[in-house]
C-alpha cells in the first residue's frame, strides 16, 4: 500500500485526537503541549493518498507519539508513548514504518535506547514487537512500572 | 541531620556520576553503566536538556567518610501521557547508605513531585526492580501503584543491534 510518514504539525492535532479517542477515552491538550516552545512530545503521521482515504474521508491513518528521555546508565534515549494504525489499514507495514521512523529519529539524536510499554495480554502487539528484536525488560530484568497520581501525588508535592 | 536539596549544577556531574555507579552496584548491574560525567554535562546542561537533576547536600561537618558532601540525587525528565497529559519520570533516586533514615530520599522524591506540580504534571512515574523490596515498600508507602502487577504493563526496549536494525528499516519507506 502506498503511504508516507512525516512529522506531525499543529494542524494534525485534530486527527491525532480522533485516533486517540478511537483507541481510548482521553482529554489532553495536544496543541499546547506538543507544539509550543518546549514541547512535551513529538509526533509522526502516516498518510495515504486521497484515493485510499477512509469512508469518512480521512487520509491520516496512523501516528506515533514520542519524546526524548534519559537513562543514567546508557545516556540519551527515546520513548514511544503511542503507536497506532486504524484497523482497516493494518497489515500493510504502516505500524512497522512508524516505529522504524521513531528509531531512526532517535539514532539521529544520539539516542541509545528506544523504550515503550505494552500490556501483557496484548498478544498481537507483543508478538509484533518481539518479531522486531526488542527485549521485554520486565520479564528479563524484573523492572516494574510504578505510578503516583491524584491524591497521592498531591500529597507528595506539598512543600 | 541537616541537609539541603537543590538543583544540580554542571559542576555536580562528577559527584552525580559517582552516585549513579553506586546505585548500579546496588542494583547488581555495574557493567551496564556506559556513560560518565562528560555525557551528563553535555545532556543535562544544554539548551534543551534531556534530564533535570536535584542533589542532596550535607554541611562539611557531616561529610561522608571519603569526604563527600553530595550524598544523594534524583534524576528526572518530563514525559507525556496521551491519556492524561504532562507527566514526570523519576529515572533515579539514590541516597548513600550512611545517610539513609534521615528523610533525604523522601525529601528528594517530594521535591520532584513539587517541581512536577509547578509544571502541571498529573503523574509521576518510575520503575523499580522486582526484588528491590525496600524501594518497592518506600514507593508503595507514598501511594505509588505497581502497574506491572495491577494492570500488566511490561517495559520493552530496543538497543544496540536491534535498535540499528529497526532504524535501518526506515530508510526503505
Amino acid at each position: 500500500m502506498d503511504f508516507s510518514i512525516r512529522a506531525a504539525n499543529v494542524e494534525d492535532c485534530k486527527d491525532i485526537a480522533r485516533m486517540i479517542v478511537v483507541s481510548r477515552h482521553v482529554r489532553t491538550y495536544l496543541e499546547q503541549d506538543g507544539f509550543s516552545k518546549n514541547p512535551f512530545f513529538h509526533g509522526i503521521i502516516a498518510e495515504v493518498p486521497e484515493q485510499l482515504r477512509t469512508k469518512d474521508g480521512h487520509t491520516k491513518v496512523g501516528y506515533a507519539l514520542y519524546f526524548y528521555s534519559y537513562s543514567s546508565w546508557a545516556g540519551r534515549a527515546i520513548y514511544m508513548e503511542d503507536l497506532y494504525v486504524m484497523p482497516e489499514f493494518r497489515g500493510k507495514g504502516i505500524g512497522k514504518a512508524l516505529m522504524s521512523k521513531v528509531a531512526q529519529l532517535g539514532l539521529a539524536a544520539g539516542c541509545n535506547q528506544l523504550n515503550f510499554t505494552v500490556l501483557d495480554w496484548n498478544k498481537s502487539s507483543r508478538d509484533f514487537y518481539m518479531s522486531q528484536g526488542c527485549c521485554d525488560v520486565t520479564t528479563s530484568m524484573g523492572y516494574h512500572c510504578m505510578r503516583c497520581e491524584g491524591e497521592a501525588l498531591q500529597h507528595l508535592a506539598q512543600p | 541531620m541537616h541537609f539541603k536539596i537543590r538543583p544540580a549544577k554542571k559542576e555536580d556531574c562528577k559527584e552525580i556520576s559517582r552516585l549513579i555507579m553506586e546505585l548500579a552496584v546496588y542494583e547488581k548491574m555495574p557493567d551496564q553503566v556506559k556513560i560518565a560525567h562528560e555525557e551528563l554535562e553535555r545532556d543535562g546542561f544544554c539548551e534543551n536538556p534531556f534530564f533535570q537533576c536535584l542533589v542532596a547536600e550535607v554541611p562539611e561537618e557531616h561529610k561522608s567518610k571519603e569526604g563527600f558532601t553530595v550524598v544523594g540525587y534524583a534524576l528526572y525528565f518530563y514525559t507525556y501521557s496521551t491519556w492524561k497529559g504532562r507527566s514526570i519520570f523519576l529515572e533515579d533516586l539514590y541516597v548513600m547508605p550512611e545517610f539513609r533514615g534521615n528523610g533525604i530520599g523522601k525529601g528528594l522524591l517530594c521535591k520532584v513531585a513539587e517541581v512536577g506540580k509547578k509544571k502541571e504534571c498529573v503523574r509521576l512515574q518510575l520503575s523499580v526492580l522486582d526484588w528491590n523490596t525496600p524501594s518497592r515498600d518506600f514507593y508503595a508507602a507514598k501511594g505509588a501503584q505497581d502497574l506491572t502487577v495491577s494492570e500488566g504493563w511490561h517495559a520493552i526496549r530496543f538497543d544496540g543491534q536491534s535498535l540499528d536494525n529497526l532504524a535501518n528499516e526506515a530508510a526503505k519507506i
